[in-house]
């Protein structure tokens, strides 16, 4: 290698220098590893602060043998750390659902926290887990067979614990808002058998109501366990009539609530969901009665227009001017009849006139005026010579008379 | 099985309120329509003063029943 002319590292291995932002576009890019989305990790919370914005901040560790340690920063952002059921401190195991991001303004990578749980329910809560894709993968979850509630129950089953505030809070909504009939169908709603109690008591209801209410009081994950159970879930969804979920408190979701037709927060949201509020059906009702009014008054004034305009119609003055246009049409018509008439009889006196003096222009008459003769033999005009012979006697007719005369020579001067 | 008061069944609901309602609103209807007779639309307007007043009567006179089924059936 020369020694004046060492040349640049870039040179030497033949790439260009990354910028840091790119280096850290391939780290995340690298992260996107299935293998770390969505996992479940196991650890031991340490340096765990509540920021006042709401998000928490905390690592996950684990102690390895001899004085190893192995450790990942986790950020719980506010919105999912709010469905927390419990309060998260340093030194409690946990079972952190999230995916690991790389986080480049501070060159670390972290796993961000959507839910966790304590881990001494750790196997339970992976059980849950496990049920719950087998169940989504069977559609139990599945949005198409959500039911719409039936706009008037006519009886409510409720299947809950006989003792307890439940059963409760539902008649006490029940009884405000519209009356109606509830079959309760009790049940233990925790411990080892609570699950087939449930479920038997879900299928109970069959073919007597026509919506049924499964509900259960706040507690605690194990408390709420049964009703995460395939035996629950499927008694759900097997339901003929569409079931309303309300388990546990808000933040607690189990699988019932997500087989439900509905999810309701309380027992009592449950019922105010299924049952029409009688006081806004009195206002609905009243409402109609009001319409119904209007629609009469409405009718009536129509007919009293109706009235009023054949009234009009009836008026005398109304007939008069009739009779007046009548009167007025037959004088149009008598004057039209007599013009039409005169027009008529001056065309004919025309007509007339013309067909005289075409007739006196013909007439033998005025032949005669200007001195011609006519011959005459026993009344018949004489035309040729033929006619006549010598001796005859024919009469000679003038313009102003005739006479009498005998034929004494007849020259025939043409054949004709 | 202890069944607490009889009162108002929910049959009652689904055959009377519930119809008692879809009726009210045809008779509305036919008011508002100008073909129907004036004789005709005061006697639905009677009619239909009698259905406010049952369903008034269904909504404010209603009471709850309770049953509660056997745990072994």
């Amino acid at each position: 290698m020369d020694w004046f002319n060492r040349p640049e590292v870039t040179v030497v291995t033949g790439k260009a220098p990354l910028r840091v932002s790119e280096l850290s576009v391939i780290i995340e890019e690298l992260l996107d590893n299935p293998l770390l989305q969505d996992i479940l990790v196991r650890g031991e919370v340490t340096n765990y602060t509540h920021h006042t914005r709401g998000h928490r901040y905390f690592s996950l560790s684990e102690k390895g043998g001899g004085n190893t340690t192995a450790v990942i920063k986790c950020v719980m952002w506010r919105s999912d750390a709010e469905q927390l059921s419990f309060t998260p401190d340093e030194g409690i195991e946990v079972i952190a659902t999230g995916t690991v991001r790389a986080y480049a303004p501070h060159g670390s990578y972290q796993l961000q926290v959507k839910e966790m749980r304590k881990a001494g329910l750790g196997e339970k809560f992976l059980l849950v887990e496990q049920w719950k894709s087998e169940l989504r993968a069977q559609g139990c979850f599945s949005l198409e067979r959500k039911r719409m509630l039936p706009p008037y129950p006519t009886r409510i089953g409720v299947v809950t614990s006989e003792t307890g505030a439940v059963i409760h809070d539902i008649r006490t909504v029940v009884a405000r808002r519209y009356p109606l009939e509830i079959i309760i169908s009790p049940t233990a709603v925790q411990g080892e058998d609570a699950h087939r109690e449930i479920a038997h008591a879900i299928t109970r209801l069959t073919g007597r109501v026509d919506v049924v209410i499964v509900a259960r009081g706040g507690g605690s994950f194990e408390d709420l366990f049964p009703f995460n159970h395939p035996d629950v879930v499927r008694a759900i969804v097997a339901c003929p009539v569409p079931v309303i979920s309300a388990i546990g408190h808000e933040v607690d979701v189990t699988l019932s609530d997500l087989a439900a037709d509905l999810r309701a927060a309380t027992p009592s949201a449950a019922a105010e969901l299924i049952v029409p509020d009688r006081m806004i059906l009195i206002a609905r009702l009243k409402e109609l009665q009001l319409m119904m009014s209007t629609a009469l008054q409405g009718r009536i004034a129509r007919a009293w227009d109706e009235i009023a305009e054949m009234r009009d119609r009836l008026r005398p003055q109304r007939f008069r001017r009739k009779l007046e246009e009548r009167e007025q049409n037959i004088a149009d018509l008598s004057d039209r009849l007599e013009r039409a008439f005169s027009n008529r009889i001056g065309r004919e006196k025309l007509i007339l006139a013309e067909m005289k003096t075409a007739l006196d222009s013909r007439s033998p008459v005025a032949v005669l005026a200007r001195g011609y003769c006519v011959a005459e033999k026993d009344g018949a005009i004489v035309r040729r010579t033929a006619a006549i012979k010598q001796g005859d006697s024919i009469k000679i007719r003038f313009y102003d008379g005739s006479s009498q005369v005998i034929v004494e020579r007849v020259d025939c001067e043409r054949d004709v | 099985m202890a069944a607490v008061r009889l009162l108002w069944s929910g049959l009652i609901v689904k055959e009377t309120y519930e119809t008692k309602v879809e009726q009210l609103k045809q008779i509305i209807e036919k008011i508002e329509d100008g073909t129907t007779g004036l004789d005709e639309s005061m006697k639905l307007y009677e009619q239909g003063a009698v259905l406010v007043k049952q369903c008034e009567l269904l909504l404010t006179e209603a009471e709850l029943k309770i049953t509660t089924l056997s745990r072994d059936a």
